[in-house]
């Protein structure tokens, strides 16, 4: 009987041992969104054989998971962005620890007091805000604290298939791409490119798509020096330097000079197939463009592959609108050792920007903003410029999700032909101003 | 024992008896009526994501019916309703006639048609998405058989919100051609018998004898289908995000936008209200038309 006594007991304790360990460890909810690549990435923990955005951030989290032993990160993989979802849960009471939110998005949370401020937590593991980019600062700093830690700056590009560049008489005797310098310029060299290669000079995505109309409106607005959101509960959209904007578009498309009907993958698609110069699309493709320009036999191979930020179309400031991904943590009550883990989290993150910079995004981090294995990666010689000419509409602006809708859809209509250009433009500034004036 | 004695106790008169009823009646309650009641409090309130705000009057729908976009919607959402409604109702009809056997391939081809209702929204839309996108789906591909160049169906102002009525026809007829089938089963088999010794033709019988015979089921569908297409939401974000120029945004996505994406809450329990209003009124059009139809 004592036998039995004893290995019943001996039985239990081992069974409990585990159990110990598992509940001496810190468990972290982080929420994040970037896409599901498990079957891929999902144990990977060699972060360098890792590409794109998922593959990376998911590699990040596996090492990090599986350098710290005491500390469990619990990912919630989310549709892009999750904002609706992170609502509920903030409306439920039942916030993750850690999310990915845009700079753009960061006021919405910070207004409700929904977000910590990072600084201090930050502080303790050796980071300053003065360590990140300018652009990177300027777009998580709101009320003079950061309210996420940026990990990145992103923006549109000029995404061009040098083959067809070249068919249509486009490149300079150095082999680089021959931009516009006004809107006019636009237009001739669009046609130009038609006439020889049969293609239209763009490949955009504008089949009920709002976001790509919304940051070239910004992109195009800073460079005439509009202050169109002068107040950040007021835009002005009313505005010769708008209309000029929308009327090229109008003109890009009315003269085929553009894909049309295509919506986001499908243009993706159709860049990658050959058929335009130009794809309007944001940083975070550069990594796989470039893999598909290294593969023998795509249409991006034949002649190559550059990227560039926006040409400079009009006479203002040499600016574009620019966004940023940002580390968020939310207000929750939580145990030191927790918050400890979070901090942990971010510094491993901060010390990790390179990898994340992998994905085309530039970097936050200044010091890897200007380390030659940064500048070594392919196309950043063209595109670090987006880390000055980056430009985030007024902090204060809130709901920008919800204007990019608004404005694009309005812009989409006189772009299309379905509603004078206007009119559109009045009926734009109009929803806005009451969105923002019923907060 | 006496005669008095055996005589069961009415149900009615023990209170115990409502334990029946209480698990439902309180998800009845908690997750329908209380809701509704709350939405409707909110509505007169400036209300966000995050608080319930001041108190508003009816500035809520004030705003609402000077909002081009949600008349616009409300128009869209008739409109679907239109395209849809007596179509899945005659189709579902027809398809129920042609199918109502008990021959091998009138089942296979009533599993068949009814496969596709027990589809996802998200499975549903991405197949057509597949059919309707330009250059590389199914339509394209077809058109290009012939030479031609296919309609952009989800990007063309006048085609849109006949190809999200079109998947949703695909995607809904299951359930009507159902309600008909087993409406056509309960008809007495005597009557037609009679028919045929009258030499009622075909035609003749399906008028004076099949469809007087269902025209209970045919109002429960057209009440039914009314209900649900009015709620038309998930066919319209995930293949036209309610555009183009917000010609396929019904007012369910007005909603979602305006209480979620922009946390205009208020606003939002304001529409969902007059959408409440809408239904209803079809709803009770629609049954009070037919009971007066029947007891004249």
């Amino acid at each position: 009987m004592r036998i039995i006594m004893k290995v019943a007991a001996i039985s239990i304790l081992a069974m409990m041992a585990p159990a110990a360990s598992a509940a001496d460890q810190v468990e972290i909810k982080l929420q994040r969104f970037f896409g599901a690549c498990d079957a891929q990435f999902g144990t990977n923990t060699d972060v360098s054989k890792a590409v794109g955005e998922c593959g990376i951030i998911t590699s990040l989290i596996n090492k990090f998971n599986a350098s710290n032993p005491d500390i469990h990160i619990s990912v919630t993989n989310v549709e892009w962005p999750g904002y609706d979802q992170l609502n509920a849960q903030f409306a439920a009471g039942d916030p993750p620890d850690i999310v990915t939110v845009h700079e753009s998005a960061l006021s919405d949370y910070q207004t409700k007091k929904l977000l910590m401020p990072l600084n201090d937590m930050l502080k303790t593991v050796g980071i300053t805000p003065d360590q990140f980019t300018e652009a990177a600062q300027v777009g998580a700093t709101k009320d003079g604290k950061l309210y996420g830690m940026p990990i990145d700056t992103w923006s549109e590009l000029f995404h061009i298939n040098m083959d067809l560049f070249k068919k249509a008489g486009l490149v300079n005797a150095d082999g680089t791409p021959i931009f516009p310098k006004s809107p006019e310029e636009l237009i001739a060299q669009a046609e130009q490119f038609k006439a020889k290669t049969g293609k239209p000079y763009f490949v955009l995505s504008l089949a009920n798509e709002t976001a790509l109309y919304m940051r070239d409106l910004y992109t195009y607005l800073f460079q005439q020096n509009s202050a169109f959101f002068a107040d950040p509960k007021h835009i002005k959209l009313t505005t010769p330097e708008a209309k000029r904007f929308v009327e090229m578009y109008k003109t890009i498309f009315d003269k085929g000079l553009t894909t049309k009907n295509l919506d986001y993958s499908a243009a993706l698609n159709a860049f990658l197939a050959g058929e335009g110069g130009v794809h309007l699309n944001g940083t975070w493709v550069v990594g796989d463009y470039d893999a598909q320009s290294k593969t023998p036999g795509t249409a991006l191979n034949k002649g190559g592959y550059e990227v560039y930020p926006y040409p400079q179309l009009f006479s203002g400031a040499h600016q574009q609108y620019a966004d940023g991904h940002t580390w968020a943590v939310s207000v929750k009550q939580r145990t030191a050792a927790q918050s400890e883990a979070i901090a942990k989290f971010l510094k491993f993150y901060f010390d990790n920007d390179y990898e994340w910079a992998r994905t085309g995004h530039l970097p936050s981090v200044q010091a890897v903003l200007d380390s030659d294995k940064f500048k070594a990666l392919p196309h950043r010689s063209t595109i670090l410029a987006v880390a000055k000419l980056g430009h985030p509409l007024p902090s204060q602006v809130q709901r920008q999700f919800a204007l990019q809708d608004i404005i694009g859809e309005e812009i989409g209509a006189a772009v299309t032909g379905q509603k004078p250009v206007d009119a559109a433009l009045s009926d734009a500034e109009k929803r806005v101003n009451d969105l923002l004036g019923n907060l | 024992m006496s005669p008095a004695r055996r005589r069961p106790r009415p149900i009615g008169s023990d209170w115990r008896n409502a334990l029946f009823v209480a698990p439902y009646l309180f998800f009845f309650l908690a997750l329908l009526v209380f809701p509704l009641f709350w939405g409707i409090w909110l509505s007169f309130h400036k209300a966000d994501t995050f608080s319930d705000g001041p108190f508003v009057g009816l500035a809520n729908y004030i705003r609402l019916f000077n909002d081009r976009v949600f008349l616009q919607s409300i128009w869209n959402t008739f409109y679907f309703v239109l395209l849809t409604v007596p179509t899945l109702a005659i189709v579902g009809l027809m398809l129920a006639l042609a199918l109502n056997s008990s021959s091998r391939l009138a089942t296979v081809l009533r599993s068949l048609y009814f496969s596709s209702s027990v589809l996802s929204v998200t499975i549903v839309t991405l197949i057509w998405r597949i059919v309707f996108v330009p250059q590389f789906g199914l339509l394209a591909t077809i058109y290009g058989w012939f030479g031609a160049e296919a309609p952009a169906v989800l990007s063309d102002p006048n085609l849109a919100m006949i190809g999200i009525a079109l998947t949703t026809i695909w995607w809904c007829i299951g359930l009507p051609m159902m309600l008909f089938l087993a409406a056509l089963q309960q008809i007495p088999v005597d009557i037609y018998e009679a028919a045929a010794l009258d030499n009622a033709g075909w035609w003749r019988t399906l008028i004076s004898i099949t469809l007087p015979s269902i025209r209970r089921t045919f109002v429960l569908v057209l009440i039914i289908q009314i209900v649900l297409q009015f709620q038309l939401f998930g066919q319209s974000w995930l293949l036209t995000k309610g555009g183009p120029n917000n010609l396929t945004k019904p007012i369910v996505l007005y909603i979602y936008e305006t209480a979620f994406r922009r946390w205009d809450v208020g606003l939002g329990a304001a529409a969902s209200e007059v959408l409440f209003a809408l239904i209803l009124i079809a709803a009770m059009m629609q049954y009070l038309t037919s009971r007066r139809q029947e007891e004249s």
